[in-house]
């Protein structure tokens, strides 16, 4: 039996490579008109009156009186308007669009409605705590009586924008009585149950396809679905197609960004070590909650990071300010408390005098430990051969010494990590409740019909190749199209790491059933989702399972400082992950180097900051992502440790090679600088603060 | 409306339009040539990329006006080359694609790239496609992918 | 609409130019992202508009016995492989933007648009380049620190265009060029660096700095220079803290969403020494 992980082409790289693929910006319909946006140009306050130029004939202004459902976006919390009725909560937040045929007269028309304002005080401080989590494990704060000392540090993470290279958009048309939308999109069922809930439609006259997407990142997550129901009110009311693009200055003022977050650990030490931990995580929501909860969520649940402490005193704050609300990105919370917790270890092993790897690797999970929730770890945790295949890699014990010692602004740093693979919580069971089909068709041909999309990481190869293996097939007789939800039943969002592991798990199950009714000529299988009875979680509370499982990770990042202008030059990687079983080697290493240049990139390069609530890095010249220039090779190893309930094994790939790429430059930077770094981005203007405060 | 004469893919083109609209706009709405695509509009991304002349040129920042009498190949037109025949099949073999976006940009790079310099190192392909972003690849595999095409094509160019 | 003419000749362009007020686009690189209308839309160039990217008499590099001469519509790339081309001036060259836009933007351009942050600037300066301008009935040479006046700002009338960069064939011992961006390609300097220095006999014969993205225009000061020159060169590697507080006052950096106004004057301080230091 051939391994699956054994490298295919994939099977859209002639359309992509050719130029042929349509992404949502190239198509074209008969009579198609243009929608643009009317923003606020203030950050919190209310609209007083609005004054409209007369509008020519064929043009329209669809604003909240147009919504004929609810005029609110269906997101984990709804907060979101479609269109603000009268109160503004950030700079550029929506009220309008403007439609029509030629683009220069909607700019004019924009141009000429003049919107006056009651102008408020804007929060930008994070004060407006509207969530608020607290759990522990074990003696929580307790553990911190009669300690020896407490070593106390704080933690910060700046913005990151996901920066995928295919600004967002949608086409909305009408056909017949059904409204349906083309778009670049994570999550079709999400846009299409936002839609219902903003027409107030029947489920049948929604329907919402994927274009093919360039990139997405969490950034197509869920801001789709508040242009998805902009656009689907205005083609409801005028029955026409209509397109919205976003240009790229719009695209990176107004779309969701990663949330700035700040932790707080203390440490209690007793006989020189670690009893307990403290850690308050604050993140900013923006000026809306949508799923801020769930990156909290995630966050706390790493609080911990790769190792395994007793007694935990855990809490967190979501908070609300008045700038652009923020949401998914790749990590979705755990790159911000990766980040924190791994540099907290560290310093303190260092501050208690101890090798701080030898120090690290005495705390690192095993197998039955239990999760910061009082979950099981129950899978093997291969992270000491992992590190110890990439310590003989990279020289790793060697460098760090020598260049501790050589003080040549050199520097090597290793961070460890997981990533817990799925919805977070009870999600897979209480909300997304995937379902499956698989369609076997009179010419012995399968159809996957799944919800899951493409945007990259290359499912439409490895879903056909996960079912062609699993029926003997040739990958040939294995159809798997961009998902329709006319014709695809909900399997939950492309989020998560979960597509291979629960989505790609339930067309293994599928299959199996299909391999046993091979002899049957036309029928479909459908599964849907169990969650494993062993996994129990108490949302509520933070106890249990939060998890079915996890992937590892161990990332080593050298780089060269350059004393006089403080850059920081990244001369090499080396990366060592356990995702369970690789469907496609050259896929995942595709998604390891990806994942790893956005992480790294998210550690040192990449600056986004606010002033008065507007995004001040606003075009790919001012946001900083890197080149072919920047990045350096890396090495990637793969460790195979099956999970029972992934398809052959497989877990959670796309988010881990993004996790563990901060903490590891930041170390290296520290390494090359004898300084303690206790932010990121670690910017040439930060690296010259520490070096020029002694 | 001014005259502009140019070669597009090959074949001798005629049209009367505003001098001052971007190259890229009259690709994509004139011709139906989708295949350079907007990621910036500024000349960062270069997903709008095309050879002018032979040369890699962000078609986001040409006017029309400054087409005239010029030879210009999008991708579509360099799709019936030879030369894409190594180049795509590199791509493929190396793992260079994921979400597509970048990769018709990616293409023309590596053409001007192999054009000018059919064995370059890998300090020299960095430079050729320092002109085009990836979000998704991390560009080693995109490396990868011109190597391996400048080792195939060895007589091509 | 906006006029548009499209010159293919010199005469042309300068007859063109002597009949009204017009903007000069030669690549477009800077000028059609300065006047970006939105995808679809043509440039919204705010004056009429004379392209001259298709006028190939101004495509060249000459040289004679004592200058190079650059011509207007000369590209970048170009310049890059030329083999007359002073290597300061193609070491900034290969690191401006990408291959992209080196292929269409051209060294005058660079020059018209003033940007502080102008990396081609900084060699022009230091190597004390001349700027030709013409009109339909006078040429002029302007010194490139007289001519660029301000940001955005050039000394030129408006029936004129530059036809030429002259630059004088010069040695130095050593010459570095360090560009401070955010990241290795495609990006606008924070803050760059031009040092060249003549050393002959052990004295400084020669000494130039100059500086781009400090100030509103690039910074070199002849006045400065001409204290070092003629020092024997351990006493001016010895004087570096007199260079410095020299240097100091005129370097005067903003803060802005690339950088802020500290970092930009440390560094820079940062970067005379070190060249004073390894020279």
């Amino acid at each position: 039996m051939k391994d699956i992980s054994k490298s295919i082409n994939k099977v859209d790289n002639e359309e992509k490579i050719s130029g042929q693929a349509k992404y949502v910006a190239d198509y074209k319909m008969d009579g198609m008109l243009y929608a643009m946006t009317k923003r606020s140009t203030i950050a919190k306050g209310e609209i007083v009156k609005i004054e409209y130029p007369e509008l020519p004939e064929g043009y329209y202004i669809i604003d909240h009186k147009d919504v004929q459902g609810k005029n609110i976006i269906k997101v984990i919390f709804e907060d979101w308007p479609v269109f603000t009725d009268k109160q503004i909560t950030y700079l550029y937040e929506p009220i309008m669009l403007v439609i029509g045929p030629d683009k220069s007269v909607i700019v004019d028309i924009l141009d000429k409605i003049k919107i006056t304002y009651k102008e408020n005080k804007p929060i930008f401080e994070w004060t407006d705590s509207v969530i608020d989590y607290h759990f522990d494990k074990g003696q929580g704060n307790r553990a911190f009586d009669n300690v020896d000392k407490v070593i106390e540090h704080t933690y910060q993470t700046g913005y990151q924008e996901q920066a995928y290279i295919e600004p967002q958009g949608f086409i909305g048309y009408p056909e017949g009585e059904k409204t349906t939308l083309l778009g670049s999109i994570q999550c079709p069922y999400y846009v299409k149950n936002a839609v219902i809930q903003a027409l107030g439609e029947k489920n049948e006259n929604v329907r919402v396809i994927q274009a093919h997407v360039g990139g997405a990142f969490g950034g197509k997550e869920e801001y789709p679905s508040l242009i998805g129901c902009q656009l689907a009110v205005a083609v409801k009311k005028i029955k026409k197609p209509i397109k919205l693009i976003f240009e790229r200055e719009e695209d990176m003022l107004v779309t969701t960004k990663r949330h700035p977050s700040k932790t707080n650990f203390k440490a209690a030490i007793k006989d020189n070590k670690i009893v307990g931990l403290k850690a308050h995580v604050s993140i900013d929501a923006g000026a809306t909650i949508g799923l801020s909860g769930v990156v909290l969520s995630r966050a706390l649940l790493a609080v911990s990071g790769a190792y395994t402490f007793d007694h935990l005193d855990v809490s967190g704050n979501v908070y609300r300010t008045n700038t652009v609300p923020n949401g998914a990105f790749r990590g979705f919370g755990a790159p911000q408390m990766f980040f924190a917790v791994d540099m907290f270890i560290e310093h303190v092993g260092k501050e208690l005098g101890y090798n701080p790897l030898d120090f690290r690797q005495k705390l690192l999970v095993k197998q039955g430990d239990r999760t910061s929730t009082n979950g099981l770890f129950r899978d093997p945790v291969l992270m000491p051969e992992m590190i110890q295949k990439a310590i003989d890699e990279s020289d790793y014990k060697n460098k760090i010494k020598k260049y501790s010692q050589e003080k040549n602004f050199k520097g090597i740093g290793m961070s460890l990590f997981f990533h817990g693979c799925g919805f977070t919580g009870s999600g897979e069971k209480n909300i997304i409740k995937a379902k499956v089909r698989l369609k076997k068709t009179k010419d012995d041909k399968v159809h996957i019909l799944v919800a899951a999309v493409d945007m990259g990481q290359g499912i439409k190869t490895t879903f056909r190749k996960l079912i062609a293996h699993m029926l003997d097939l040739d990958i040939e007789k294995v159809v798997f199209n961009n998902p329709d939800t006319d014709f695809v039943p909900d399997s939950g969002p492309t989020v998560a790491s979960r597509t291979m592991m629960i989505v790609g798990g339930l067309l293994a199950r599928a299959a199996k059933e299909m391999k046993s009714r091979w002899v049957e000529n036309d029928f479909t299988v459908e599964k849907e989702y169990e969650q494993p009875d062993y996994i129990e979680y108490d949302e509520l509370h933070f106890v249990g399972d939060a998890y079915p499982a996890y992937s590892w990770g161990v990332n080593i990042v050298e780089v060269e400082v350059d004393p006089v202008t403080y850059q920081v030059y990244i001369k090499k990687s080396w990366s060592v992950y356990d995702v369970g079983k690789a469907i496609d080697e050259k896929i995942v290493m595709g998604q390891a180097d990806g994942g790893l240049a956005q992480g790294l990139a998210y550690g040192y390069l990449e600056v986004m900051n606010h002033k008065d609530g507007k995004i001040m890095q606003k075009n790919m010249t001012d946001y900083i992502i890197p080149t072919a220039m920047d990045m350096s090779e890396m090495e990637t190893y793969l460790f195979d440790n099956p999970y029972a309930f992934g398809p052959y094994g497989a877990k959670g790939v796309g988010e881990l090679p993004l996790i563990g790429g901060p903490a590891a430059i930041a170390k290296a930077i520290e390494n090359a600088i004898g300084k303690t770094v206790y932010k990121i981005p670690v910017t040439p203007e930060y690296i010259m603060e520490l070096m020029n405060n002694d | 409306m001014t005259e502009i004469k140019f070669k597009l893919n090959g074949k001798k083109q005629v049209i009367k339009s505003n001098p001052n609209r971007r190259l890229l706009d009259v690709l994509r709405e004139d011709f139906d040539l989708t295949g350079s695509k907007e990621g910036c509009g500024e000349g960062e991304c270069g997903a709008c990329s095309v050879l002018l002349n032979g040369q890699i040129a962000n078609s986001c920042c040409i006017p029309l006006a400054n087409v005239d009498g010029q030879d210009i190949v999008t991708i579509e037109g360099f799709s019936k080359t030879k030369e894409y025949q190594v180049i795509k099949d590199s791509f493929a073999e190396a793992g260079g694609v994921q979400c597509g976006f970048c990769t018709p940009g990616m293409i023309i790079a590596t053409q001007s790239l192999l054009n000018e310099n059919p064995h370059p190192s890998d300090y020299e392909i960095k430079i050729g496609l320092s002109g085009n972003l990836c979000r998704c690849t991390g560009y080693n595999l995109i490396i990868k992918s011109v190597k391996l095409a400048a080792k195939d094509g060895d007589d091509l160019w | 609409m906006v006029k548009t003419h499209i010159a293919k000749t010199l005469n042309n362009a300068l007859e063109i130019l002597n009949s009204g007020t017009y903007r000069i686009v030669a690549g477009g690189t800077d000028m059609l992202i300065q006047n970006r209308s939105h995808t679809g839309l043509p440039i919204a160039y705010k004056d009429d508009v004379i392209y001259i990217n298709l006028i190939d008499e101004l495509d060249y590099i000459k040289e004679d016995s004592k200058n190079i001469y650059i011509g207007a519509t000369t590209r970048l790339e170009t310049i890059l492989r030329s083999e007359k081309a002073p290597n300061i001036l193609k070491d900034i060259i290969h690191e401006m933007a990408g291959p992209g836009i080196r292929h269409t933007a051209t060294l005058a351009g660079n020059i018209g648009n003033a940007s502080p942050a102008g990396d081609s600037l900084v060699a022009l300066y230091v190597l004390g380049a001349s700027i030709k301008c013409q009109s339909i009935d006078n040429t002029r040479t302007v010194k490139i620190m007289d001519f660029i006046q301000g940001v955005r700002k050039i000394d030129l009338k408006s029936n004129e265009m530059i036809t030429e960069i002259i630059i004088a064939k010069q040695d130095f011992t050593r010459v570095i060029f360090k560009k401070v961006a955010p990241r290795l390609s495609d990006a606008i300097s924070k803050l760059s660096f031009v040092g060249a220095i003549k050393i002959i006999d052990n004295i400084v014969e020669d000494f130039r700095i100059a500086l781009g993205a400090v100030s509103i225009t690039v910074v070199r000061n002849e006045e400065i220079e001409n204290k070092y020159r003629g020092m024997p060169l351990q006493e001016f590697k010895d004087n570096i803290d007199s260079v410095i507080s020299d240097y100091e006052p005129i370097i005067k950096p903003i803060d802005d969403q690339r950088s802020n106004k500290e970092y930009r004057k440390h560094v820079a301080l940062n970067l005379i020494k070190d060249f004073i230091i390894k020279s």
